[in-house]
């Protein structure tokens, strides 16, 4: 397996020990996949026009996401928002999960984040596409006609970049603030990772929102026209 | 804390956000052209030559986004300022 998780999990060394090979990431991912459904199923159960915990929760969220998309795509990233919110979610608990004793991150594993990227950008180039048609390659042909071939191959390098730069900037930081927390309990259990716990709670959030603001930003140039 | 209408996270961590997106950018292009260059080098047998260009367009490609991420936060400042002072 390429860089695994954390050797600290519980669970899935016990779904081993049964006899059911699951990796450790694979497993916090069906974990944050079943919370996040459940949690759908009880607020869509009980929606009211005054919101309740749950309710107001996820409204202050999706709402807000979605006023940022909209402020910066236009009324077009309405088509995308759905798309970006589920990111935004998905990745944020994901990211959370790691800071449960007992639990890990699933992305602080490269697979996880490489399956994100890649889905990213096939997804914006699908939009250009469906578009722009043919007219999605003036997108990498740069102003100047003379210069296109050039142009496309600096283009597509810079657009092969996008989704090596998406995975790395995610595994790197959520991998790196696991190890800084097993190393700081190792040294000093509980007093040294309580502040840790704020500071990495706050970063793990920006981690994702990063994510999130990255997408959306590939997906309104692949929305609006070739400059 | 995050999401005010049509700006980008302001204060310190806009900056980290806009930090990291910048430094990735720019080895990560350098990356994909040295590797691109490298095995399309395997593949015809043209041995230093394709690893050498694509790498200088690996980097020009990186010095690109860059450049184009620095026209964005500048837009979104000057947006912002904009905002403050009353006109656009």
């Amino acid at each position: 397996m390429v860089a695994g998780g954390l050797p600290h999990q519980l669970v899935p060394v016990l779904l081993h020990e049964l006899g059911v090979p699951v990796p450790p990431h694979i497993f916090f991912t069906w974990v944050v996949m079943a919370i996040l459904i459940t949690m759908g199923i009880l607020v869509q159960k009980r929606v009211s026009m005054v919101p309740g915990g749950l309710q107001n929760f996820f409204e202050v969220i999706i709402g807000g996401l979605e006023d940022f998309v909209v402020a910066n795509i236009g009324e077009e990233g309405r088509k995308v928002f759905t798309i970006l919110a589920t990111l935004f979610i998905f990745i944020w608990f994901n990211n959370l999960m790691g800071l449960i004793p007992g639990c890990d991150a699933s992305t602080a594993n490269v697979n996880t984040n490489a399956a994100m990227a890649v889905v990213v950008f096939l997804y914006y180039n699908y939009w250009g596409i469906r578009e722009h048609g043919f007219g999605y390659i003036k997108h990498f042909m740069g102003p100047i006609l003379a210069l296109a071939p050039l142009m496309f191959i600096i283009e597509v390098f810079s657009h092969l970049a996008r989704p090596l730069s998406l995975t790395l900037r995610l595994f790197g930081n959520i991998r790196g603030e696991e190890i800084v927390l097993i190393l700081l309990f190792s040294m000093a259990p509980i007093v040294a990772t309580i502040p840790m716990y704020f500071l990495f709670g706050l970063a793990k959030t920006i981690q994702a929102f990063i994510f999130f603001m990255l997408t959306m930003i590939y997906l309104k140039g692949s929305l609006e026209h070739a400059h | 804390m995050f999401f005010q209408k049509g700006k980008q996270p302001s204060g310190t961590w806009g900056v980290i956000l806009n930090a990291t997106t910048i430094g990735l950018q720019l080895v990560t292009a350098t990356f994909i052209g040295l590797a691109t260059g490298y095995f399309l080098d395997k593949w015809l047998g043209t041995k230093p030559w394709l690893t050498l260009v694509m790498l200088i367009l690996g980097v020009v490609a990186g010095f690109k986004s860059v450049y184009e991420e620095v026209k964005r936060i500048q837009e979104y400042e000057r947006k912002d300022s904009g905002q403050h002072s009353g006109k656009d």
